[in-house]
């Protein structure tokens, strides 16, 4: 999933702060898993900007709205019956949503609640790590199905730099050592003998680094 | 004189583009350097021009700087992260490099090495405010350094293609300035009325203005320019008589000379760029009248 984190309060209210009525929308698919921007923290979002510009003695009509994907432009549709009625959109969706909603309401002031973080999965109740780049050329079928591209802090592709410890990072005590990870696991399908083949200088062309990347599947374009 | 007392004296400024080779063989490099060595103010070493791999920036310009030539390197932030642009400009001063012109990096697909990471760490404005801070001793991280470099710094006005793209890359060259350019390098000029208008534009700048002359070299670049790069402005004037000259190439060179000549007391230098002709740098000048 894509994975957020609400941003600061104060920083929401001052993107807010000089509107009247605003449409507060959150999205229900990977934000909600990850407890960033789905109906409930709409709700509680609303709710604190409430509080907050009740403390200044200033009234903000808040609208909540969650759609069922905002990076999708027919559930964005759905906005289009509430979008006069308000001053500006605020959005909890990842960037995707934001940029859909921007761009289908062109003359509307559109916001981001949430700082989006990484792909990733979950560990266990309110932990999320990072588990993919998106690099556009997977690797997990050398590496045993554990990225170095996303999980080695130095994106190493041949093998650990010999800083880890007890299976640990060096640059952070609670992450993985990717390459520790990458043997246990070559080990227990005993394929050993992988760790050995070298993997040659990424090409970075179908990663970000290729420009802005684009799929077009001609079976279903329309 | 250098160009750095020309530029703040008001006085024409002669630059000349010279790439470093792909590979380790100097010898054309300088012995290009040397012919016109004692006939212009400096020469601009760019990085990696055109995204094609080739000797550094900085390596050109300690060569030219072991001739006794003055230089500007280009610096951009395609290839390399903020640490890596401060210690290669603080390394720059040490080298003697005077100048340095930051300038935007082709995109990766139009080099030689389209698999390569990008970095795009800081952008054009990024690295005008890095070379400002280390300027006064004080690095990014907000370290503060022992010994402080200096230079003359100068930043290039984009593309443009019609009216409303001249309005943004002068939008964008103002925050260039604000951010610490010195000088700023136009994109190639063929039309002196169009460029006399332009320089109109760019007087708020209160910068010199350093327009390109860009040598055409054959009627199918000259026709490739007119159509791809419409804001150069290359009339169909100028590609007939290249096409109906006995020697193309020569007339090739005396249109660049011309416009150098054309140039003088419109602008306050020129940047010549020959993309590998370095060698007819000398011939170019003759007929600018230097």
């Amino acid at each position: 999933m894509i994975t957020a984190e609400r941003k600061p309060l104060e920083e929401i209210i001052e993107y807010v702060r000089p509107f009247g009525k605003i449409l507060l929308v959150g999205c229900n698919e990977c934000v909600t898993v990850c407890s960033a921007g789905g109906r409930k923290e709409v709700g509680l979002l609303s709710s604190a900007l409430q509080m907050a510009f009740m403390k200044e003695g200033k009234m903000l009509e808040i609208k909540e709205m969650t759609l069922e994907r905002q990076c999708d432009p027919e559930y964005v549709e759905e906005l289009s019956g509430h979008i006069n009625q308000v001053d500006a959109v605020l959005s909890m969706a990842c960037g995707c949503g934001v940029q859909e909603i921007a761009q289908r309401y062109r003359e509307k002031p559109v916001f981001p609640a949430v700082n989006t973080k990484f792909m990733g999965a979950s560990e266990r109740q309110g932990v999320w790590s990072e588990r993919c780049q998106g690099c556009g050329n997977c690797l997990l079928g050398l590496t045993g199905g554990i990225c170095p591209v996303a999980r080695c802090s130095k994106r190493l592709l041949n093998g650990p730099c010999g800083g880890s410890t007890k299976g640990k990072c060096e640059i952070n005590p609670e992450i993985d050592c990717a390459w520790q990870l990458i043997w246990d696991r070559l080990k227990a399908l005993g394929q050993e003998e992988r760790y050995s083949d070298i993997i040659p200088a990424k090409d970075w062309r179908p990663s970000r680094d290729g420009g802005p990347r684009k799929i077009i599947r001609e079976d279903l374009a329309s | 004189m250098n160009f750095q007392k020309k530029f703040a004296s008001g006085e024409f400024v002669f630059l000349a583009e010279m790439n470093t080779p792909k590979g380790v063989d100097i010898s054309e490099m300088i012995t290009n350097a040397r012919r016109i060595k004692d006939r212009i103010d400096g020469v601009i070493i760019p990085d990696m021009d055109n995204g094609v791999m080739r000797m550094s920036a900085l390596g050109g310009a300690v060569l030219m700087r072991q001739q006794g030539i003055e230089t500007i390197i280009h610096v951009y932030g395609r290839d390399r992260n903020k640490m890596a642009i401060q210690g290669d400009i603080l390394a720059a001063h040490v080298l003697g490099i005077q100048g340095i012109l930051v300038v935007r990096g082709e995109e990766m697909a139009s080099g030689d090495h389209t698999d390569a990471r990008v970095v795009d760490d800081l952008d054009e404005e990024g690295i005008l405010r890095a070379i400002a801070s280390l300027q006064k001793g004080i690095d990014l991280a907000g370290f503060e350094l022992k010994g402080t470099p200096k230079f003359v710094t100068g930043c290039t006005l984009g593309p443009y293609k019609d009216d409303d793209g001249l309005e943004r890359v002068i939008t964008a060259a103002a925050k260039k300035v604000e951010a610490g350019a010195g000088f700023i390098v136009t994109p190639p000029v063929f039309d002196i009325d169009r460029f006399s208008i332009l320089m109109e534009r760019l007087k708020p700048l209160n910068i010199p203005v350093i327009p390109t002359i860009f040598l055409l070299k054959t009627v199918g670049i000259a026709r490739y320019m007119a159509t791809y790069e419409p804001g150069v402005f290359i009339s169909e004037q100028t590609i007939k008589r290249i096409r109906q000259a006995p020697d193309r190439e020569l007339e090739c060179i005396k249109i660049a000379g011309e416009t150098i000549h054309a140039l003088r007391g419109i602008a306050q230098g020129v940047r010549i760029v020959t993309l590998g002709w370095e060698h007819r740098l000398p011939t170019i000048l003759e007929y600018a009248g230097i």
